[in-house]
């Protein structure tokens, strides 16, 4: 009973990377959703003056690190749980669970993505490698660029989304800012939403510099601080969001072996485009899983049985488009310290993309986002279909205005929320496809909330 | 005869040696930007030129917007239509005040960056309020003229005696089914003509699906997804097979010779009937984000005029550029001057002193660009 509480605790940990032992920093968390917090050393008073404040604290763990005096250490401050964060060998990590299962300890995995344990029943499934999120610089000379395209984002979403689409268990992204950055708020506020948007919890993490200051007590820190609750908040009051469905159309079959664990892959291709694409993984591949979709990417075709071919045949008979990726590639398999698609995978990839972009072309395969460029979006519905929901991120530096959302649904109200704003009724109006709602600015992040007909 | 012979008519009258091209007069309004006033300053340049009415009334009018490159690409941040695109404020107050001089059809159309989907959309996508726009006034249509359109065919337009590139363009129809062209413009610099002003606006009536990079070899591509350097800019592929081609690809392959002269050839096989740029807010050192060097200013200004050739050479001119200089002087540095290339066309006059200027003076509205 009691770990099957801390169990059910350990899901909803909003979790922060924290420096500091001094009781009094806790004070820093006052009005602030963080309830988790991830250290490097632990103390008996600390980790007390914390569970006051209903605050886990969980011991971080690296490889190499002496078991023996680790769990000695976290034995004498009580602390909740321990973190291991790197590539364990399978029998020293073995050696921390079973200690933790006899101090009734939560045992948070961090390793790389290659390493991730999908099929395990923790509470909570993550790891430390992520990129940072944000807008890619133009590279090389710009005069030599074209009045083409638009910005690039930097994401770990299509990562977060299937790893949300294989397990139930809370997600954790535990990536750090870039060494020797000193970060505007906005990126923090940015790593957030990046990771919220897929349902997933970014472990917040400082620079040393902000983290210095805001230890200091430093205004302009403190001022960064609130924003940054403010933001984890917006995501936790509706933690139920998280159960949403991906409510796309598009349907992406996928898997670590056909390149799921890594980021700037196919998913991030579509997301850039705000096609709301649902994730696949071919082992939860059934015609019932299709039900709703109309067109359906396979990247990687050989790699399917028997059963799952009839169900994309099925698919396939009753009208729907399928996309298979070219014959006889294999994505390269898994890598340790590598979370991207090397250049040569991405021509290939670019090749399935040609063909999605152009097969996506101007269709509504849920919701139609205009001026969205530099953000990136989700579409989920409640479980009941009565509501539908558009996660918005916008990653410039600069207020996002005159977003014009098409949503392919009978709708009759929409309301704009956002972090730390009052929620903003907007006006639904029809078109052809169903509803058109116009939103006049997003600060960073939003989420726009639809009643609809089921 | 039909709007296409009468057109072609038009296009083949070249000047004989002695003739000297047409002036008309150019108004200049001061507006301190487009949150207010900006209506009232439109009405009044349309009276200083004589009036819409006798231009518009009942007729339809087609209005080429000038939307350079793709709306994802900002300068600054800032919103499109105050830097490198034309503003829809003043879209919407120019669109009011045909309606109210009684336009019966008033078409906005741009070949759109890289597409060749709805107008509507492209418009969506530049955060412009395409509601407001439709009902500004009645009978307001969009076309994205990349492409064949809603028309669903091209017209050619043969350019006047004297082209150097084409002979003739193949363009949408719907700059033929148009009582009135209208070529409003952004103020700006050019990275390869110089100035981007009413006549270099019109570079864009082309559709992607015939001189794009992607056009069809034989036939046009109705999906174009990418732009026409490769065919105008360097001439490093004929246009579609459809279309005339080139009349000596032996020519020069420098953009710097090819697009002054290009743009000139469509305004002399299209002509325009009402020139307006858009100087309220804009940027200076070129014509977009992409070009590096890129400068955010305020000029305040609205410029109109019945020539294109005599705008242009008004608004240079308020620029603090020479409207006749000669390649090499600013800011034709690597280029010919499309102005007097027009010009030479029988478009209209680069001679300021010609040229009659109502409202503001050029002195009074001077705004120096980089030289």
């Amino acid at each position: 009973m009691l770990l099957a509480l801390l169990v059910a605790a350990a899901s909803a940990w909003v979790p922060a990377r924290w420096s500091s032992t001094d009781p009094r920093s806790l004070e820093l968390l006052a009005n602030t959703p963080v309830n988790c917090l991830l250290l490097e050393r632990v103390s008996r008073d600390f980790v007390a003056a914390a569970s006051d404040r209903q605050i886990a604290v969980l011991r971080v763990v690296r490889p190499g690190e002496d078991p023996g005096a680790i769990v000695k250490e976290a034995t004498e401050a009580g602390v909740a749980g321990l973190v291991l964060e790197g590539a364990f060998a399978e029998e020293v990590a073995q050696q921390f669970r079973d200690a933790a299962r006899q101090a009734n300890w939560t045992v948070v995995e961090l390793p790389p993505r290659a390493r991730l344990r999908l099929n395990t029943d923790a509470p909570i499934v993550g790891t430390y490698e992520g990129l940072w999120p944000g807008i890619r610089a133009l590279e090389g000379d710009a005069a030599r660029a074209a009045p083409t395209g638009g910005p690039w984002v930097e994401t770990n979403t299509g990562f977060l989304r299937y790893v949300r689409a294989v397990t139930d268990a809370a997600v954790w992204i535990a990536n750090k800012p870039p060494s020797g950055s000193v970060l505007p708020v906005q990126r923090y506020l940015n790593a957030i939403a990046d990771a919220a948007l897929a349902g997933a919890r970014w472990v917040v993490a400082l620079d040393p510099d902000f983290d210095r200051r805001l230890h200091g007590r430093d205004a302009k820190a403190l001022d960064a601080w609130t924003r940054i609750a403010a933001h984890l908040k917006f995501y936790e009051d509706h933690a139920e969001w998280r159960r949403w469905r991906p409510a796309g159309r598009l349907a992406l079959i996928q898997d670590e072996s056909s390149g799921a664990l890594l980021s700037g892959g196919i998913l991030d291709m579509i997301a850039v485009k705000h096609a709301p694409v649902r994730p696949l993984p071919r082992t939860r591949l059934t015609a019932a899983a299709l039900k709703d979709a109309r067109l359906v990417v396979n990247v990687d075709p050989s790699s399917l049985g028997e059963a799952e071919k009839e169900a994309l045949r099925s698919f396939t008979r009753s009208g729907g488009t399928l996309l298979s990726g070219p014959p006889g590639w294999k994505f390269p398999p898994p890598q340790e310290g590598r979370i991207t698609l090397e250049e040569t995978d991405l021509e290939r990839l670019n090749e399935i993309w040609r063909e999605v972009n152009s097969l996506v072309g101007r269709r509504n395969l849920g919701a139609r986002l205009f001026n969205a460029a530099g953000m990136l979006s989700n579409l989920l519905a409640s479980p009941d279909g009565k509501q539908i929901l558009l996660h918005l991120a916008n990653f410039t530096d600069y207020p996002a205005e005159n977003i014009t959302v098409h949503v392919a649904a009978a709708c009759h109200a929409a309301r704009l929320l956002a972090p730390g704003e009052p929620p903003r009724t907007l006006s639904p109006y029809p078109i052809e496809e169903g509803v058109a709602v116009e939103i006049e600015r997003i600060a960073t992040s939003a989420a726009l909330l639809l009643d609809c007909k089921p | 005869m039909t709007r296409r012979e009468l057109l072609g008519l038009f296009a083949g009258a070249a000047l004989g040696p002695a003739a000297q091209p047409p002036a008309a007069p150019v108004a200049i309004a001061r507006v301190a930007g487009y949150d207010s006033g900006l209506e009232e300053a439109v009405a009044r340049l349309f009276d200083q030129l004589g009036g819409l009415g006798r231009l518009v009334k009942g007729k339809t009018v087609t209005i080429k917007l000038n939307l350079t490159g793709s709306p994802a690409l900002r300068f600054e941040g800032r919103p499109l239509g105050t830097t490198h695109y034309v503003h829809p404020r003043v879209v919407g107050a120019v669109v009011r005040a045909m309606g109210q001089a009684g336009a019966r059809r008033i078409r906005l159309v741009e070949s759109c960056w890289a597409t060749g989907g709805p107008m509507e959309e492209f418009l969506l996508d530049s955060g412009w309020p395409v509601r407001a726009l439709a009902s500004a006034a009645p009978g307001v249509e969009f076309e994205n003229t990349n492409n064949r359109g809603k028309f669903g065919r091209y017209v050619r337009f043969k350019v006047a005696r004297g082209a150097w590139i084409y002979p003739a363009y193949d363009l949408n129809a719907a700059y033929e089914q148009t009582d009135v062209f209208v070529s409003l413009a952004k103020l700006k610099n050019h990275e390869t003509c110089g100035v981007t002003l009413s006549l270099k606006n019109c570079f864009g009536i082309t559709p992607a699906s015939i001189y794009g990079d992607d056009a069809g070899r034989d036939e046009p591509n109705e999906n174009p997804t990418k732009g026409r350097a490769d065919v105008f800019h360097f001439g490093k592929r004929p246009p579609s097979r459809s279309a005339p081609q080139e009349l000596d690809p032996s020519s020069s392959r420098d953009p710097g010779y090819r697009v002054p002269r290009i743009t000139a050839e469509l305004v002399s096989a299209r002509p325009v009937d009402l020139a307006i740029i858009d100087g309220i807010q804009t940027v200076t050192g070129g014509e977009g984000p992409w070009i590096r060097g890129l400068k955010f200013v305020e000029p305040g200004l609205l410029i109109a005029g019945l020539n294109p050739v005599c705008t242009d050479a008004v608004a240079m001119a308020v620029m603090g550029y020479d409207p006749q200089a000669g390649r090499g002087a600013p800011p034709f540095r690597r280029c010919d001057n499309t102005l007097k290339l027009a010009e030479s066309l029988g478009v209209g006059t680069t001679d300021l002193r010609r040229i009659e200027v109502r409202g503001l003076t050029i002195e009074q509205a001077r705004f120096p660009f980089p030289t």
